[in-house]
């Protein structure tokens, strides 16, 4: 593995996921990827928490703290502080997926499964629009739904990866239905809140929830089609391990869609955007949440994250390919998108 | 240093490095920030009276220059001075409820505990100071929420709606808070008519008498009186006995028009 890093040197950068070899656009002669890694597992660094400096070993604790004590009005706070645009962007997301029937989505970080309910909706509507295509569909002994239950048995019962505190929870969903999608959160406080919202909307039987962490998924390689993250990869500590992480489980072929906040290069629309972002967004949490400082440290992330350009290098070095990036809203959010072939 | 609308005292909200707050829980604000936080509270406190956070910040937020004055009051008074540089707090932690239930009736500290009973609250609940930008002035506003308990006790006022609202036009005239003035005037716009009669014609102007005739209750070292007979404390303090309202002329909503001025 050290000889082929040391050669790499002069052809690019390997990989850290699938030891492909990048050519990098910019100096070649760059330090590669993989001894900055060793570097960091060795001693112990400072990373970001907003513009505060902490250890890295408190960092998720940190940003489990922020997102329990919000995650009850967090769904109100997203309306408020972007007036309804998230919402937005957020059918813009499922709408660049555009998932067929019979995909198995991952989604992480979907913590209140705005993502998960907008991808059962979106499936749903697609096989009534088969249904109608193909007249006399539903007369058949086969109809098109059955299609799917036939990845269903390489598709891992959700009590094989559970944590032990979710398995009295998800005994009912335990693979029997057609668990397209299941929903990724470290912290439980979202979750329990994602799954009274799947009550509200009776979808409690399409999806299933998962406690676990982005840089280490409970999940076996190659066992989804799709990996989705809104709203949630700056929140992780170390960022190219959720990459790797969501490279292993994507099957090949695999899509990696990440809806994420970033910087807006327009500095009229800059300078207003930073205003209302700094000025107005942690009153709102006040005011809304009783909850100032999580609200600042949501906005000083979102000026901590990489730009749209440096992310998507970040993808690329992962292992994705034919990675490509779409503003939102003049670059205050974007969607990155990356393929493993 | 340069005044600007959305600059936080002390570093600007872009700083790349970590400034220590003056206190614990101190959350530095830019002008803007406190005026969207004043009329935002404003607004959450008249429409979810159970938000006690949100009366705070209004408190935090319009209160600097009657803090100051407040402060300036309190270096005058060598009690005043003594609490400023002793800085005693009351919660379970400072006060010792189980010592003040077992003193007799009818002393200040009894009284107090009974109402804390009667009203099922706790001296726990008050929210931190976060807004003010003075570390002196934040320990002043502490001290005011923690001693209003002890100001319902001596003016012997309940914490239902009619009991704060009295209460609240007392500490306006009293303290010159700003929130204070505000919750007197917005406050009654929760109550029925009938309150708001018994408010207009009863509590308001005793509560107006009182604010101005009592002695600043700042200066005074509650935790050191607690063993004083209530009524004495009340006397020495100047503060007027509660109005009576006759039976007679408690009417219904119906007939209160004409009772109006």
């Amino acid at each position: 593995m050290a000889a082929l890093r040391r050669v790499s040197v002069h052809l690019g950068r390997v990989c850290r996921c699938s030891n492909r070899i990048i050519v990098s656009r910019r100096n070649l002669s760059e330090q590669t990827s993989s001894d900055e890694s060793d570097k960091k597992e060795s001693t112990e660094r400072s990373t970001h928490f907003g513009f505060e400096s902490i250890n890295e070993s408190e960092k998720t604790g940190k940003v489990h703290e922020v997102f329990s004590n919000v995650a009850s009005k967090y769904d109100v706070m997203n309306d408020a502080m972007s007036l309804g645009v998230h919402r937005l962007w957020k059918d813009r997301f499922m709408q660049v997926l555009d998932p067929l029937p019979g995909t198995r989505l991952l989604d992480v970080a979907g913590g209140t499964g705005d993502i998960a309910f907008r991808f059962i909706n979106w499936v749903k509507e697609k096989e009534q629009q088969q249904r109608k295509a193909t007249p006399g569909a539903e007369f058949r002994l086969n109809p098109l739904e059955t299609d799917e239950p036939a990845s269903t048995p390489e598709f891992p019962s959700a009590e094989d990866y559970l944590n032990t505190e979710q398995r009295a929870d998800t005994s009912d969903t335990d693979g029997k239905k057609d668990s397209k999608v299941i929903v990724c959160d470290i912290n439980q406080s979202m979750l329990e809140v994602g799954k009274e919202r799947a009550k509200k909307l009776e979808l409690e039987d399409d999806v299933v929830w998962v406690t676990g962490n982005a840089e280490e998924l409970p999940f076996p390689d190659n066992s989804v089609d799709a990996y989705t993250i809104a709203f949630g990869i700056r929140n992780v500590t170390h960022i190219e391990k959720a990459l790797c992480e969501a490279y292993r489980v994507l099957t090949p072929g695999g899509r990696f869609l990440c809806l994420e906040f970033s910087q807006v290069s327009n500095p009229l629309i800059s300078s207003v955007y930073d205003l209302y972002s700094f000025q107005v967004i942690p009153v709102l949490g006040e005011l809304i949440a009783s909850d100032w400082k999580s609200y600042q440290y949501l906005v000083e992330s979102i000026r901590k994250f990489p730009n749209q350009e440096e992310f998507a290098e970040m993808i690329r070095e992962a292992g994705f390919r034919m990675v490509s990036y779409d503003n939102l809203t003049s670059g205050v959010a974007a969607i990155h998108s990356g393929f493993k072939i | 240093m340069e005044f600007s609308l959305w600059s936080s005292p002390p570093a600007p909200p872009n700083a790349e490095e970590w400034t220590p707050p003056l206190y614990p829980e101190h959350v530095p604000t830019s002008f803007l920030q406190k005026a969207l936080l004043t009329v935002g509270s404003a607004a959450v406190a008249i429409t979810d009276p159970y938000r006690h956070d949100m009366i705070a910040v209004l408190g935090e937020t319009t209160g600097y220059y009657a803090l100051m004055r407040i402060r300036d009051q309190m270096k005058a008074d060598p009690v005043g001075q003594q609490i400023l540089s002793e800085r005693p707090r009351i919660n379970t932690r400072t006060i010792d409820l189980e010592e003040l239930r077992a003193l007799p009736e009818g002393t200040f500290g009894k009284e107090y505990v009974n109402w804390l009973d009667r009203n099922d609250v706790t001296p726990d609940s008050r929210a931190p100071v976060k807004f003010i930008d003075d570390e002196e002035l934040a320990y002043v506003i502490q001290r005011y929420r923690e001693i209003h308990d002890l100001f319902h006790t001596l003016l012997d006022m309940p914490t239902n709606m009619l009991g704060e609202c009295t209460v609240k036009m007392f500490e306006a005239v009293h303290t010159g808070l700003p929130m204070c003035a505000l919750g007197a005037v917005f406050g009654p716009l929760r109550l029925s008519s009938k309150q708001r009669w018994k408010l207009r014609n009863y509590y308001f102007p005793w509560a107006v008498r009182a604010g101005y005739s009592t002695k600043t209750l700042m200066n005074v070292y509650f935790e050191k009186r607690f063993h004083e007979p209530l009524e004495d404390l009340k006397a020495d303090l100047k503060i007027p006995p509660p109005p009576h309202i006759p039976s007679s002329t408690i009417v219904n909503s119906n007939h209160s028009r004409l009772y109006r001025s």
